[in-house]
């Protein structure tokens, strides 16, 4: 029995000494996450910001849903960010809920920073990003088509990969209907 | 007196059209000649590449990679075991890196090739399209050698490379570089003096600094409008560091441009590759990586100049051995949105000049 509980006890330590030393790029984009996360708080309240952290080494900002599009304009706009280009766009499946994330830069400061909201995925409904960068038309209309996202204010919603009769949603994490693809006619194989 | 009556007419282009280089398929409303509104659909080649990847190891989705832009396969294998290689913080053996970057830019210098031949080709030109196919095949010849495969090279591993070079091939790259180098001044002469080709091309399909920036352009599209971004320089990943080259940039961002920046990016290209032939160590070629390749659960973006612009994998992990998510950033697909701003006021004639300068393969679009 002691044999057996060694080798239990030599895992617990590991944890330990893996959080000792944290990340020092890490630590550095959290703290700007922060720093962001104040500035965007004074200017849209205390409840814009929902969560601050790091995705490796990029700044992380999550935004309480009915902000999104008011704060990423105010990203744009703001002499102190200005990130006014969007590198990718991405949204997932989480289970629980639809997160949509972007990746921003700033063509002026040299600067990066990962934005993201969340939605519930039966009725998932976000602001569009279109009228603010013309650039992520396309990737609302992918998300919106391989994740049902519908976004509010869009000038041109619809499918962009599949057709136009394609039923349910391909990248949703319990999409398994691929028997029952409707085919071109719209009846089913 | 009355002005002329005119009706709109509503024009199909594809899917299966030979220029628009692929399944591409572009409904445009036109009033006589000029064009009023253009529609691009995509997704004839979508294949479903994100979702086959979440049920697929990190090594087994590589070669799919080859699929997206598939005159560049090299960039896009790069930019997959790139991401996996950035969340797992590894380690690259030295000659592996010089390897990835000799493969890399010739596949650059392969894939700018096709487009001088295949805009050449839009605009009516045969001729072209043939030449530049005689030093295209020597650079896939030589990946032939290396790798096996001339178009999907599933060569790049996470944690280095497949195959050392072979004995030799080195020294063949180092001969192509002088070859290289007198063909492109031979071309350059054919081409880019051409009368009735700039006539064709300058001051054609405009794109501004704000414009770019506002519709996420990247890679060529970027840079012909003045723009110096360009991802090797501004974020420079591997080993570009080491490297001295030119960040070529346009003027005013017309079709003019984007043709001769692809020129000018072949000379730097190349210079590239022989820097990194004069200092290639010796060396192992794989690193020491796990069997079963295991990402830290959480999310991680990276990117890379590709051939027609930045070419990003995104990955969230959940600790597994295969992606939760992986979206891919297709420079092509982005870059497309704009067309349909281009084309409004044009002239029909002018469509295929302006939609060839954008430089798309479809494979990327539609992923």
């Amino acid at each position: 029995m002691s044999e057996e509980k060694k080798p239990a006890a030599a895992p617990a330590a590991k944890p330990a000494k893996a959080a000792a030393p944290p990340d020092p790029r890490v630590v550095a984009a959290t703290a700007l996450a922060d720093e962001i996360r104040a500035s965007i708080e004074a200017r849209h309240g205390a409840g814009a910001v929902e969560e601050t952290g790091a995705a490796k080494t990029i700044p992380m900002i999550r935004i309480a849903p009915d902000k999104w599009r008011d704060v990423v304009t105010f990203l744009r706009d703001s002499e102190d960010h200005r990130y006014d280009y969007v590198e990718l766009m991405a949204g997932t499946d989480y289970k629980d809920y639809i997160e949509l994330v972007i990746y921003l830069y700033s063509m002026k400061r040299d600067a990066y920073i990962t934005v993201k909201t969340r939605t519930p995925r039966d009725a998932a409904s976000l602001p569009s990003l279109t009228p603010v960068f013309p650039g992520v038309n396309w990737e609302e209309r992918e998300v919106y088509d391989l994740l049902g996202v519908h976004f509010e204010g869009h000038p041109d919603l619809r499918r962009i990969m599949m057709w136009d009769e394609w039923k349910g949603y391909p990248l949703r994490k319990d999409y398994s209907d691929f028997d029952n693809i409707p085919t071109r006619g719209g009846e089913p194989r | 007196m009355e002005t002329l009556h005119s009706e709109e007419m509503i024009l199909n282009i594809g899917p299966q059209h030979p220029s628009t280089h692929g399944v591409f398929r572009l409904v445009v409303t036109i009033d006589g000649e000029q064009i009023v509104a253009a529609d691009p659909v995509v997704g004839y080649l979508h294949r479903g590449t994100e979702k086959l990847a979440e049920s697929l190891q990190y090594t087994q989705i590589i070669p799919y990679t080859d699929r997206l832009d598939y005159v560049a396969a090299m960039l896009n294998n790069y930019a997959l075991v790139h991401t996996v290689e950035y969340a797992m913080d590894l380690e690259i053996p030295e000659r592996a890196e010089y390897l990835r970057v000799i493969v890399m830019e010739l596949n650059r210098v392969a894939s700018h090739l096709l487009f001088v031949g295949a805009y050449l080709l839009d605009l009516g030109a045969m001729s072209p399209f043939l030449y530049v196919f005689q030093e295209r095949e020597m650079i896939v010849q030589l990946f032939n050698e290396i790798c096996g495969a001339r178009l999907t090279y599933n060569y790049m591993r996470v944690g280095g490379v497949k195959w050392d070079a072979p004995p030799g091939w080195l020294a063949k790259v180092r001969d192509f570089l002088p070859h290289m180098r007198e063909k492109l001044k031979m071309y350059d002469a054919l081409i880019s003096g051409n009368e009735i080709f700039l006539s064709r091309v300058r001051g054609m399909g405009v794109i501004t600094q704000e414009e770019a920036v506002a519709y996420s352009l990247s890679g060529i599209n970027l840079r012909s409008t003045g723009l110096r971004f360009d991802l090797r320089k501004k974020r420079p990943y591997g080993i570009y560091d080491k490297f001295a080259f030119d960040v070529v940039v346009g003027q005013n961002g017309d079709c003019f441009d984007r043709y001769w920046c692809h020129f000018l990016e072949m000379e730097q290209s190349l210079n590239i590759v022989e820097q990194a032939l004069e200092s290639i160590p010796d060396g192992p070629v794989l690193g020491k990586v796990p069997k079963l390749i295991r990402i830290p659960a959480g999310e991680y973006y990276t990117s890379i100049e590709g051939a027609r612009g930045e070419l990003g994998v995104y990955i969230v992990s959940d600790g597994k051995d295969k992606p939760y998510r992986m979206k891919l950033r297709r420079p092509s697909f982005v870059n497309l949105q704009i067309l349909s701003k281009l084309l409004i006021g044009q002239n029909m004639a002018n469509m295929i000049a302006i939609l060839g300068a954008v430089d798309i393969v479809l494979g990327e679009v539609d992923a």
